[in-house]
């Protein structure tokens, strides 16, 4: 809604003396009444629903000024989407281009397969890299994964992509060594795409609807698989009710991932207390807006909790028991800020009182990846988002 | 210099954009709906702006819905269309 009339405010508003916010509020006030009286300009009219084919340096390093100047790139190298590239990713889904997949919030912008391979082709990526992408798409427009606050928070949030079954091997997408970290095509430009589509076709472009405050590196790729082969427990998308010899992708609004360092316990209940105490903290989103932290568990940890006879519900349910933040860790402001987000858990409590970091056990994410060492890692959330899982095309 | 033709990465974007309401002419007697979105101040600022209005360009009554957090859908929006005629909304950090 571009023609919305808005009257802007200084900023900043939360934080300040509320008498200063009233002062901003006398500031402002003449041009709200002007903006309620007055009728405003009738909005352009909507673009129309084909292709859009622009011309473009063929130069690759003038194409790169091109491409920053048009606010397509990540600032990283794109590669030019040429009709005859962006074919040949939509393989025999050519004829289909105009297929809508997604509309993608804030812009409303359309996701066809075209654009969405348009995008491909910028990041990068492979033919066998699109159904991948596509499902992601899908996941991210699912109204509970809440992309439009997603896509405009200040919050350091981005999707992470979770690929699960099959098709992970297949197409290379690591889930061993290094798997959060660079070094693979896959994860670098399926992540990459994903990330393309959000700012081009989503608009949510860094500094303007994309109002993240400090964002985080994931948010030029994030995108992993998990570590089937080593997990002792059934994988993520079999627990979400999918075959295993299905392939699907999960979305999870995601913070960077923070490392859990436990080189010495041996055992589930000792292993648990670095997990607990690194997830319970009390700048998280997860503990007062209720969503689901995610323990990446390298196959080494995972293996000692299974030794001791846990299962991924034991992980779960003993790590929530644990990970807990005493409310006089949280200043007098954020917990009486918190007891309107969520009077339930904040309200009327007792400073000696604690919260869990998620609302219930069964919100704590537990997925497998990564290769030799003695690593973990948790990734906690925007809060008001739930992740996503969706089958991948064959 | 030669030059590549591309197909656009941005594509296109749902198409039924509506137009605003017409404006009235002044505020007298408009019923002004605040809708606080839970960010730190928000429903300060709305307030007062609300109660200018009511001073200044004789609007009223004011009547004031919560979301529970920012990023929560407002899910009384179809009250608030109900109940108002203008509606102040929108607040940041």
């Amino acid at each position: 809604m571009p023609h919305l009339q808005l009257v802007a405010v200084t900023h900043p508003l939360g934080g300040i003396d509320p008498k200063l916010a009233r002062a901003k509020a006398d500031g402002v006030v003449d041009r709200v009444i002007a903006a309620l009286t007055r009728d405003p300009a009738p909005p352009e009219a909507a673009s129309a629903p084909v292709a859009v084919t622009v011309t473009a340096p063929a130069d690759i390093d003038l194409f790169q000024d091109f491409a920053l100047a048009e606010g397509w790139s990540d600032g990283m190298p794109v590669l030019p989407p040429t009709p005859e590239r962006v074919a040949r990713i939509l393989g025999p889904l050519a004829p289909r281009g105009a297929d809508v997949i997604a509309t993608l919030a804030p812009r409303r912008g359309v996701a066809t397969l075209e654009a969405i391979a348009a995008n491909l082709a910028l990041a990068g990526a492979l033919p066998g890299h699109l159904p991948v992408v596509v499902a992601a798409i899908r996941a991210l427009a699912d109204p509970r994964f809440n992309l439009n606050a997603i896509q405009t928070t200040t919050h350091p949030c981005t999707p992470l992509l979770i690929v699960n079954g099959p098709i992970a091997p297949r197409l290379g997408i690591n889930a061993g060594a290094n798997a959060l970290g660079q070094g693979h095509r896959a994860n670098a430009v399926i992540g990459r795409a994903v990330r393309l589509i959000l700012q081009n076709v989503g608009g949510a472009r860094p500094g303007r609807e994309d109002r993240a405050t400090l964002g985080h590196p994931g948010k030029y790729s994030y995108c992993l698989a998990e570590n089937e082969a080593e997990s002792p427990w059934a994988p993520l998308h079999v627990e979400r009710g999918f075959g295993a010899a299905e392939s699907c992708v999960t979305v999870c609004g995601s913070e960077a991932p923070h490392n859990v360092n436990d080189h010495g316990s041996t055992s589930a209940e000792a292993l648990v207390f670095a997990l607990a105490g690194t997830a319970a903290t009390t700048g998280s989103n997860d503990v007062y807006l209720g969503g689901e932290p995610l323990v990446v568990l390298g196959p080494e940890h995972a293996r000692t909790f299974a030794d001791s006879g846990w299962s991924k519900a034991d992980v779960k349910r003993v790590i929530w028991e644990r990970a807990r933040v005493r409310l006089d860790r949280f200043s007098p402001e954020n917990r009486e800020r918190f007891g309107v987000l969520d009077p339930e858990r904040f309200r009327g409590r007792l400073l000696a009182e604690e919260v869990a970091l998620c609302a219930s056990p069964d919100d704590l994410m537990v997925i497998v990846a990564g290769g030799p060492g003695k690593h973990s890692a948790i990734i906690p959330t925007f809060g008001a988002t739930r992740s996503v899982t969706v089958a991948i095309a064959r | 210099m030669s030059r590549l033709t591309l197909l656009s990465p941005l594509g296109t974007t749902a198409g039924d954009v509506k137009p605003l309401a017409r404006r009235r002419g002044n505020l007298r007697g408009v019923r002004v709906g605040i809708l606080d979105n839970s960010k730190p101040n928000a429903e300060v600022l709305l307030a007062r702006v609300a109660e200018l209005l009511v001073e200044r360009a004789g609007a009223g009554p004011v009547t004031l819905w919560r979301k529970p957090g920012a990023s929560r859908p407002a899910t009384v929006i179809d009250e608030v269309v109900a109940g108002s005629d203008v509606v102040l909304t929108g607040s940041a950090d």
